[in-house]
């Protein structure tokens, strides 16, 4: 008797060692989030690494939100998955080594020479819809109420169920208690990563959209996805010119010996242009300039996917200038601005007429930008390294995504009154090296 | 071009709370340990070699006195704002341990002598190797011994005092996952190990103030740790090997000094009570430098800001006496956190604890005794953030220890 006692006492002891602390259990607040439903583009995809491929899908923001909303309520978040992880229809970027024409071999993203498993990838899904997540790489705002489009966008063409189907009737299939809406930034990063090349309002693929029609659509999908009382939050989006796409080459890159800018000041004479030993400005095309070319300007960018070999061994931005398609410059730069600001303004006021919440992520992207740490990670907008952005230098990583989703979700919860969790961003990847 | 972003991976290595607060063990002594660690006044054993080297001269002829210790540290974390991740660390047990010999070489002589080895600084702590904390601390574990060489001189039968030599030496093993991944998605790691040693000293004064009080105070300084040729290992991608070089370490960490200012009062013969003021210089603490031999665009030499603040632990034990050749004590303690808001990381989260002891005292025959002790600890449920690595969360930690040991009397 006495030595049941003395184990029960030990065994209760033992028990009572443990740390007690349990976190408060979630609630879903004011929304009811059982049927999710995500608009958007590329980012809201998961597009990552200059293409789209499964393992990017399952890392998408919407779906990591998918996952925390589960916990209080939430249902079952379908995608439209591919079915391998080469990248469709391109291949995807992964670190490799390349050796360029100087005969250096560096590490840099290379195209990703692995298993071909993008078997079906192209074949249409729609039958196994509807999908909440809408996200369609490529698509701009002014794309979404236009019948056809997917006839021209293989990824809407992989899971609308008519190519005529209308992005916004797609987005409206599944009757969504609660939706997100990111929708916007390519209706003025198609003219960015283009150089600027396009007119400043128009509706060709590198122009920027006109506001008014902007205006239009945005308004028309924010009706339409609210119609039957869905709540949900709107997105704005981000200022592209501190995307590694555009900071990754250094205006002030060109490095040059002495007798290299000796030779090169007296090429340039004519034009006034002098170079001196160390870091110069490189040359870029511009035809208001005399000759057509001048000296780049910090504040000005050279885009990512300028041919690096044309910059190392064919004397581009030095003996001959920089393409005007490469360049973004002041002007283009103040163009993209203008419009980041005047499509954010349209978000801000459909948000405001709608008492929609709107994540300020151009802000919080600036932030990862400039440098951030989160969990021990740091984060910033250095190509590659800084591990928030993929090796396309414009979309994010699994981790840059988790990022993105937690500030989405500190909106929702401050928003509705929820307490729904936050991502765990480690469990997601950043750049993988060889 | 592209080449120039590999080279700007910096990866900072946030181990830097070994010897935090956490580390310190109160567990010198069964008996104390069994009254929260009270015993500053109170020339119970040998193990006054530890607790008030000025009482050794009290001890009626020479001890030999042997104890261990089982601590099994527990600590739960949940993640804030909003919970729903939350880790518990691995259950591990450590067996710190405490070796003395010492006291009069004959009764009523005026000299007492001693050496006593102890572990006042060691505990681990073990997470999952994948938990959320991971690139701030996966594994910690820490071992110190100090050796101590000890004389004692009662001036007369009010004063006595004491004076050790502190020898102390040690090793401490860190262990974080690097947030660069291989093209598996697998983490890098890095692993920083090395053995320390320092020298300090203990001072004691104890005063047998009258048939029923004592009083003692205590001085144990500081103790400078140096990692000298500690050895820092990398597992990253091939292409990154460059970055991480497998180099040597050095860093010094600061064990605190305590002053202890404890009263002893006999209120019959049966029932002894004690209480003990314990003040913890942890303000030496305010730093932590890390200094790499190799040190490349990714491994820089750190210095994390701690800021510790200096306590004072409040500690109150009984003793009573049933027969002869049996007593049983009980204890409490309130030990607050030196660890300031903004500083709590998970190698060992600190905050305010509280102490609870039990034990006993067995004398089966007159020159050997037999002890035992249980102590519980918990601590508050602290909300806190570590800022150098921006990782907030809710901690709790809690400790139990059990004790055995045995000291003869020649």
């Amino acid at each position: 008797m006495k030595k049941i006692y003395i184990v029960g006492l030990a065994t209760l002891s033992l028990a009572a060692c443990k740390p007690n602390l349990e976190p408060a259990s979630p609630s879903k607040g004011d929304a009811d989030f059982t049927t999710y439903v995500s608009v958007g583009n590329s980012l809201t995809a998961g597009y990552a690494d200059g293409t789209l491929y499964r393992s990017g899908q399952q890392s998408s923001y919407p779906s990591m939100l998918a996952a925390q909303f589960k916990l209080v309520g939430g249902g079952e978040f379908k995608q439209p998955l591919l079915p391998g992880e080469a990248g469709y229809p391109g291949l995807k970027r992964v670190l490799g080594y390349s050796t360029g024409c100087d005969g250096v071999t560096a590490l840099g993203p290379v195209l990703y020479s692995g298993t071909l498993d993008t078997t079906g990838s192209s074949a249409n899904i729609a039958a196994g819809g509807p999908y909440n997540n809408v996200g369609v790489p490529g698509i701009r705002c002014i794309d979404y109420t236009t019948a056809g489009y997917a006839l021209f966008n293989p990824y809407a063409a992989r899971f609308f169920t008519s190519p005529f189907e209308k992005a916004v009737t797609q987005a409206t299939k599944i009757n969504a208690t609660f939706f997100s809406m990111w929708l916007g930034a390519n209706d003025v990063l198609g003219y960015a990563t283009s150089g600027g090349n396009g007119a400043v309002s128009g509706t060709g693929q590198s122009d920027i959209s006109p506001l008014a029609t902007f205006t239009s659509v945005y308004n028309s999908v924010v009706d339409s996805m609210t119609a039957r009382g869905a709540k949900g939050v709107l997105i704005n989006i981000p200022d592209v010119t501190s995307i590694p796409y555009f900071t990754t080459i250094p205006a002030k890159g060109l490095v040059l010996r002495q007798g290299q800018a000796d030779s090169l000041s007296a090429a340039y004479a004519p034009l006034g242009i002098t170079f001196t030993a160390g870091a110069n400005y490189f040359i870029i095309q511009d035809a208001a300039a005399p000759g057509g070319m001048r000296k780049i300007h910090d504040g000005e960018y050279i885009i990512l996917t300028t041919p690096s070999d044309s910059l190392k061994c064919a004397g581009w931005g030095s003996r001959k200038p920089i393409p005007k398609n490469y360049v973004l410059s002041a002007d283009e730069v103040t163009n993209v601005k203008d419009a980041t600001a005047a499509f954010n303004n349209v978000i801000a006021a459909a948000g405001a007429a709608h008492n929609l919440p709107v994540v300020d992520m151009n802000a919080y992207l600036k932030t990862i930008s400039s440098g951030t740490i989160f969990n021990g990670v740091t984060f910033n907008a250095t190509f590659v390294s800084g591990g928030a952005f993929s090796l396309d230098g414009v979309h994010l990583t699994p981790r840059g995504y988790a990022l993105a989703a937690n500030y989405i979700l500190l909106t929702i919860n401050n928003k509705y009154h929820s307490t729904i969790p936050m991502v765990d961003v480690n469990k997601y990847s950043g750049v993988r090296f060889p | 071009m592209k080449k120039l972003c590999i080279s700007a991976i910096a990866c900072f290595l946030y181990s830097s709370g070994a010897f935090g607060a956490g580390f310190q063990l109160n567990l010198q002594g069964l008996r104390q340990l069994a009254m929260a660690n009270t015993g500053t006044a109170w020339a119970w054993d040998a193990s006054s070699i530890f607790y008030n080297p000025g009482a050794v001269s009290r001890l009626e002829g020479m001890q030999v006195y042997g104890a261990v210790n089982f601590v099994m540290p527990s600590v739960k974390y949940v993640q804030t704002p909003t919970g729903g991740y939350s880790a518990e660390t691995k259950a591990q047990t450590f067996t710190p341990f405490n070796l003395y010999f010492g006291g009069t070489l004959k009764k009523h002589n005026k000299i007492g002598v001693g050496i006593g080895v102890y572990t006042p600084f060691g505990s681990g702590t073990k997470w999952d190797d994948n938990w959320q904390g991971r690139y701030i601390n996966r594994n910690i574990s820490l071992q110190s011994f100090f050796v101590q060489p000890t004389v004692s001189y009662k001036i007369n039968e009010l004063v006595s005092v004491g004076a050790g030599f502190i020898y102390a030496f040690g090793n401490v093993k860190i262990e974080q996952a690097l947030p660069v991944q291989f093209a598996t998605g697998a983490d890098s790691k890095g692993t920083l190990e090395g053995n320390a040693n320092g020298v300090g000293f203990n001072l004691g004064v104890h005063v047998k103030a009258t048939e029923k009080i004592q009083l003692g105070l205590t001085y144990r300084s500081q103790v400078k740790m140096k990692v000298d040729d500690g050895n820092a290992t990398f597992v990253v991608p091939s292409s990154l090997t460059a970055n991480f070089p497998n180099t040597n370490f050095s860093t010094k960490l600061n064990l605190p000094d305590v002053i202890t200012f404890g009263v002893g009062y006999k209120v019959n013969t049966k029932l002894i009570i004690l209480a003990d003021l314990e003040y913890t210089g942890w303000k030496v603490y305010d730093s932590l430098v890390f200094d790499y031999k190799t040190n490349t665009s990714s491994l820089a030499d750190t210095r994390t800001p701690r800021l510790y603040q200096s306590v004072m632990a409040i500690r109150l034990g009984a003793n009573y006496q049933i027969m002869k050749s049996l007593s049983v004590s009980a204890g409490a303690a309130y030990d607050p956190t030196p660890v300031r808001d903004g500083y709590v990381s998970p190698e060992l989260p600190d905050a305010n604890r509280y102490v609870g002891t039990v034990g006993a005292s067995f004398s089966p025959m007159k020159k050997i005794t037999i002890m035992a002790a249980l102590e519980f600890v918990t601590s508050d449920k602290r909300d806190a953030t570590f800022l150098p690595a921006n990782f907030s969360g809710k901690y709790q930690s809690t400790a139990f220890t059990g004790g055995v040991g045995f000291a003869y009397h020649f």
